[in-house]
């Protein structure tokens, strides 16, 4: 039986590890049991012959491995009518590792001090995000991190116990929440701080490209563009993707991202194509592991990839008339 | 006599002609579309045939009269740029005839897809009136510095803004051309009763051309639910595929939507080339049809939600109060005067 200390094993390589998931998952996940057994696939010889639920079970169905209650579990945002994914937590410690151990692949995080401009833990328990926050908060024990105040001004006084502390600052927000922060309260960070934003690009509003993002955040916050990181996460996963400084993400080493053919998902686009954005996380081990995201990317040789948004289906049905290239 | 007389008795001529059975450039165009692989012959038959109907019930004439084209009120001397589609055969004969018969002056970028049906038409108007202007090529490149009046074609949301700025870029069309834009995509049909001859018609209206045309049924609000009628209507869709085999095959995306409604347990009838879900989404995937459990109201509601992407309503016989709807039963025959997106090609091309 495979456990959580598997996942984290760096002596096991990821394949190995990937196909006793998928056989452990194709035995015990009943949806994903019958999606797998309706493709006919038996015996994946490699990882990427492993099929990749789509992302949208977790809002049409229950993705678990057992019918253990679990103790937990994380619903995305959305408003209300709008129909929501749910995540069911078996193991919220396997979460928590995956969050501290993922982070200590990019950061040391003993050095920061870590601020969440997002919604507090206890008005938003089922948000992953918050939950992710909060573990991190929790665990620095300098008791200098915390969820901020959402539409206050960043405590001047504050910042400067953090320099003098000797730590850095690590600034969590969601797109739109750091950029209206900067317009009612502009403010110039301590210059090793690291703003980390988490996506949120497009409301029903307002739509902003990454690209600019990452622009206006360096001109408000006055900080070099190395130190405008993204996280790439979501409600469906338990582990995060990392941009440091660039659009391209970097994932954990117990999450492999794909890019694969809308039109064939079993199959891989060539490198530097678009399609739909493909995620292995072993970290999901009691619930899916293998998902197909609604996201739009592309992805390098190294393994790097960019989020260029949502996919969208370009409905070709109908009478469309599309210029024709030869 | 007068121009529209005239203009409507010689262009409704030149079409019976082109239509004729025995036609060889007809023909020829039907035999390279058929080798090409490009449709199936069971489907451009059965376009031909509707045609023919159309035109000996006199739908022509019907047409002119419904969109008051007149001696005084036409399109003479307007440039009228058609960028046809080519999902199905002859899908632009249409809006080719609708623009000839305004007295417009046309020119048409045919889809490589059908490229060969619709210019058969073309070359015999251009046969039997020289003085009808009729310029057609398969390159839009070939339509530089037109600076047409008007342009006409069908798109996606996506697909606009290129085509208007590849149509920017070669001048085909002048600044402040009226864009006359097609969207689209699916017809719903709310089924209130269940009989061999709803099952037909309604196989008809889902399966013809691989259900890929605007008005080809891709959502089914009835107040049974699929599970109901599952044998009956697998019978009737394997006797139509008997006759007429599914030419195009679906791409794998639709065996992975197969698998994915078993997953999640969602009742659908897979049918390896084609696929009935369940479903009150936006029916987004070529070769899928959505069945919704509902009455009346879920067609008024799914009508709304699905907004400008819906074609036509098909009733059997019901009136749904606030809905124009068609009969079912003539899904994949239309007259000729049918109106794609709700507008009169004639009317728009004149206006």
């Amino acid at each position: 039986m495979i456990t959580p200390d598997h996942i984290f094993d760096e002596h096991i390589s990821f394949e190995q590890k990937a196909l006793r998931v998928f056989e452990y998952q194709r035995t015990n996940n009943p949806v994903y049991k019958r999606f797998v057994n309706a493709l006919g696939i038996k015996e994946p010889a490699f990882v990427s012959d492993i099929p990749l639920l789509p992302i949208q079970a977790f809002k049409d169905a229950k993705i678990i491995t057992s019918e253990i209650d679990s103790p937990l579990h994380f619903q995305s945002s959305g408003t209300t009518g709008m129909e929501r994914s749910r995540h069911y937590i078996q193991d919220p410690g396997l979460y928590q590792r995956s969050i501290i151990q993922g982070m200590q692949q990019f950061y040391d995080l003993v050095e920061y001090v870590i601020w969440a401009y997002t919604p507090g833990y206890n008005s938003n328990p089922n948000s992953s995000l918050i939950w992710m926050l909060n573990t991190l908060i929790k665990r620095d024990e300098s008791g200098l991190s915390k969820f901020l105040e959402l539409g206050e001004p960043l405590n001047e006084s504050e910042l400067r116990e953090i320099q003098r502390s000797g730590k850095k600052l690590m600034l969590f927000g969601a797109a739109f929440g750091l950029l209206d922060m900067l317009e009612k309260y502009p403010i110039q960070l301590p210059e090793d701080s690291v703003i980390l934003e988490t996506g949120g690009m497009k409301t029903h509003r307002r739509e902003i490209t990454k690209e600019q993002l990452h622009r206006q955040l360096t001109e408000g916050f006055g900080l070099p563009e190395s130190q405008i990181h993204s996280e790439y996460g979501m409600t469906e996963l338990l582990s995060q993707a990392y941009a440091q400084g660039s659009l391209w993400f970097k994932s954990v080493p117990w999450m492999k991202v794909s890019i694969r053919d809308p039109k064939a998902p079993l199959k891989e686009v060539p490198l530097g194509e678009e399609g739909l954005i493909g995620v292995i996380d072993l970290a999901n081990l009691y619930s899916c592991s293998f998902i197909l995201t609604g996201d739009k990317g592309i992805q390098k040789e190294d393994g790097a990839f960019q989020v260029l948004g949502r996919w969208n289906p370009q409905n070709l049905r109908g009478c469309n008339f599309l210029i024709e290239r030869d | 006599m007068s121009w529209k007389k005239a203009h409507i008795d010689q262009i409704t001529e030149a079409t019976r002609n082109w239509l004729e059975p025995e036609d060889p450039h007809l023909q020829e165009a039907i035999s390279k579309t058929v080798s090409e692989g490009l449709f199936s012959l069971q489907d451009v038959h059965h376009q031909l045939s509707v045609l023919r109907g159309n035109v000996e019930n006199g739908d022509i004439q019907e047409w002119v009269k419904r969109a008051e084209l007149s001696n005084e009120q036409n399109a003479k001397a307007r440039r009228v740029l058609c960028l046809h589609a080519g999902n199905l055969p002859l899908v632009g004969f249409q809006t080719a005839l609708g623009v000839i018969l305004s007295g417009a002056d046309y020119y048409g970028k045919v889809s490589r897809k059908d490229p060969y049906l619709l210019s058969s038409f073309l070359e015999e108007i251009q046969r039997s009136d020289p003085e009808q202007k009729i310029s057609y090529s398969r390159d839009l490149n070939s339509f530089e510095d037109l600076k047409a009046d008007k342009v006409v074609f069908a798109g996606s949301e996506e697909s606009v803004s290129d085509v208007k700025a590849e149509i920017k870029r070669l001048k085909a069309a002048k600044q402040g051309a009226e864009y006359i834009i097609r969207t689209a995509k699916f017809s719903i049909a709310y089924l209130d009763e269940w009989n061999a001859d709803v099952r037909q018609d309604l196989t008809e209206a889902m399966l013809r051309y691989g259900g890929k045309g605007c008005r080809s049924v891709a959502v089914v609000v009835a107040p049974f639910g699929l599970d109901e009628v599952r044998e009956e209507l697998k019978q009737a869709i394997n006797s139509y595929w008997k006759q007429n085999p599914q030419h195009q095959k679906p791409t794998s995306d639709l065996k992975y939507q197969y698998a994915y409604n078993e997953g999640i347990q969602q009742n659908q009838l897979w049918l390896n080339d084609f696929l009935i879900q369940e479903s009150e989404e936006l029916p987004d995937t070529d070769f899928t049809v959505n069945w919704v459990n509902g009455g009346k109201d879920t067609v008024r509601d799914l009508r709304i939600s699905f907004g400008q992407m819906v074609q036509s309503v098909y009733t059997c016989e019901e009136v749904i109060e606030g809905i124009d709807t068609e009969p079912l039963s003539s899904a994949q025959s239309p007259p000729l005067y049918w109106k794609p997106d709700g507008v009169d090609v004639i009317k728009a091309v004149v206006g």
